[in-house]
């Protein structure tokens, strides 16, 4: 494991009582790194934010660090300020503050106050929608509480939204088809369905209550409608950290149902059971880690890479093909990643393109880093715009058309049977590792393309659900 | 035979049924080939036109902006 450089040493982050923007330091120990800080008001602070089960440098690549003078106002001055590195790839909107569920786990925490009324989030859609590019999520609360959400998806249609994601879940999706069905009239593009586990347990420990059947009935009304599904499971030790094979093998079974699996490591903010440990906490390369050794070699840690957009300490992706046979036909490598540009041919000398070189470290992606101003990618290339079209139609159903038929023996080196196959059963691996007071990264948070909509402003996702954890004992985790 | 729109398996041009390509290099008429390429660490097959003599391809605008630039769009990464 490489010795972390002076320039990866530094960050800036809040004190977990006060959330207070104070300086911090990620300090390695034999078996990982700590983002150490100091609040001169309540103490000395300490997370653990990386298991050395991938090498952080390589993965973290050449980022420049939080300058002095460098996105002073963050975490409590969103919107999106001067400072801020990323546009928006995702608008999250919470239309409800209601849930049908009472989980162990909220990031939202509803208090289930009245809904703001058809009009009012219609206003909100007008304003946050840039016609033929936005991806908005709805969310609360349960969105699908509201008997009028199909009406909301057909106007965010209508107002020019691209992509209209459901995050949900799945209680209703599963129990009431003919609700789905008018989603699916209305526009709605595909679903985020929260799912953690392949047996009951799981969700009793999560959720409070049994779930796993209404999960499979969401999917299958879903399919039925030609909505995509992507399960979301939230890990958490202890708990679910032994499933996460189970659950790709799952959702590869799915396909062409089921899109892609998008893991949260747990984040402590909004409710949760109790203020966390370190060892109530799972780290991005633990995750990879356990998603290549848990898949039985569907899935190669080199398979993952950080995405072009987020921060690399914030998640990954891999991008697969389902063959007939089930298995996974790899199209994701993270080491020709660290050599072919996004932009370069095939024809061109690895590291030859126009903005990698080859000694760059596979963390280090091509299209945009830290430092450059937002929207500014790879040739020019927005990369929350590329995110987003990727997930778009990674996530969208397109095995609809019946394009082209390879259900039988794809030659997938044959240019027709493999964009027939990619579009039909495309299947993506992600991750998003949310922040909270404990861990939250100011050089993470800059770069974050995920935001929520609130009364005319766009706020980093992790920004925007902070949470204090109450006073600590000085040099206690959190 | 027939000739599928928009850059599809068949990459004959229309005319082609009518009008032989002749390779300019040695003035015979292009053929249907099997013909590979590579990007970004895949390597795909189609059908174009080629020299039986030297081997040039002949890969018309329909094809790139067709059906390459679509698997280029769908290897590229988020």
């Amino acid at each position: 494991m490489a010795a972390l450089q002076e320039e990866m040493r530094h960050t800036y982050s809040v004190c977990p009582v006060c959330l207070k923007r104070i300086p911090a330091e990620r300090v390695e120990r034999a078996d990982g790194i700590d983002l150490v800080k100091t609040c001169p008001e309540h103490g000395t602070f300490s997370s653990v934010i990386w298991r050395n089960r991938v090498d952080f440098a390589k993965w973290r690549g050449s980022l420049p660090p939080v300058g002095e003078t460098e996105n002073l106002r963050c975490p409590t001055g969103c919107g999106l300020c001067p400072d801020h590195q990323r546009n928006t790839c995702c608008t999250l909107l919470e239309i409800t503050d209601r849930c049908n569920l009472n989980c162990a786990f909220c990031f939202a925490d509803p208090s289930g106050e009245k809904d703001p009324s058809l009009e009012q989030v219609k206003r909100w859609i007008d304003d946050l929608t840039d016609p033929g590019k936005t991806l908005l999520q709805l969310s609360g609360g349960e969105p699908t509480v509201r008997e009028d959400l199909p009406e909301i998806v057909a106007y965010a249609k209508e107002a020019g939204c691209k992509y209209v994601q459901l995050n949900s879940n799945g209680l209703r999706l599963a129990e009431e088809p003919e609700f789905l069905r008018k989603l699916a009239e209305a526009g709605l593009s595909f679903v985020f369905l929260q799912f953690d586990g392949v047996d009951d347990g799981v969700y009793r420990k999560l959720r409070n209550r049994p779930l796993l059947d209404l999960k499979k009935r969401a999917i299958e009304n879903c399919g039925r409608c030609g909505i995509g599904v992507t399960l979301v499971p939230v890990i958490v030790p202890g708990v679910n950290t032994e499933q996460i094979g189970e659950i790709l093998r799952f959702a590869v079974a799915c396909s062409p149902y089921v899109r892609g699996v998008h893991f949260q490591p747990v984040s402590y903010f909004g409710r949760v059971p109790q203020f966390p440990r370190d060892e109530n906490r799972y780290t991005l390369d633990q995750l990879m880690e356990a998603v290549a050794c848990q898949s039985d070699g569907m899935i190669a840690l080199e398979n993952l890479a950080p995405s072009c957009c987020d921060h690399p300490l914030c998640g990954f992706h891999g991008d697969f093909v389902v063959l007939p046979d089930g298995s996974l036909m790899p199209l994701t490598r993270r080491e020709k990643m660290a050599g072919d540009s996004c932009c370069g041919s095939a024809r061109e000398p690895a590291g030859d393109g126009c903005c990698g070189s080859a000694g760059e470290p596979a963390g280090g992606s091509c299209c945009g880093s830290a430092g450059e101003p937002a929207g500014d990618g790879c040739c020019g290339v927005d990369p929350a715009e590329k995110n987003r079209e990727f997930v778009g139609r990674r996530w969208e159903r397109r095995d609809l058309s019946k394009e082209g038929c390879c259900c039988s023996g794809p030659d997938m080196s044959d240019m027709e049977d493999f964009l027939a196959r990619v579009r039909s059963h495309g299947f993506t691996v992600t991750a998003m590792a949310f922040q909270d007071a404990g861990n939250l990264d100011i050089e993470r948070l800059r770069q974050c393309s995920l935001h929520v909509y609130r009364e005319g402003r766009w706020i980093p996702f992790c920004a925007c659900y902070l949470s204090p954890m109450g006073a600590a004992a000085p040099g206690g985790e959190v | 035979m027939p000739v599928i729109d928009g850059g599809g398996r068949d990459q004959r041009l229309p005319e082609a049924l009518e009008r032989k390509v002749i390779c300019r290099r040695c003035g015979v008429a292009m053929e249907p080939k099997k013909t590979f390429f590579d990007y970004l660490g895949h390597n795909f097959h189609t059908e174009v036109l080629c020299c039986p003599q030297c081997g040039e391809v002949f890969i018309p605008e329909k094809l790139v902006k067709g059906r390459m630039a679509q698997v280029e769009q769908e290897l590229e990464d988020k």
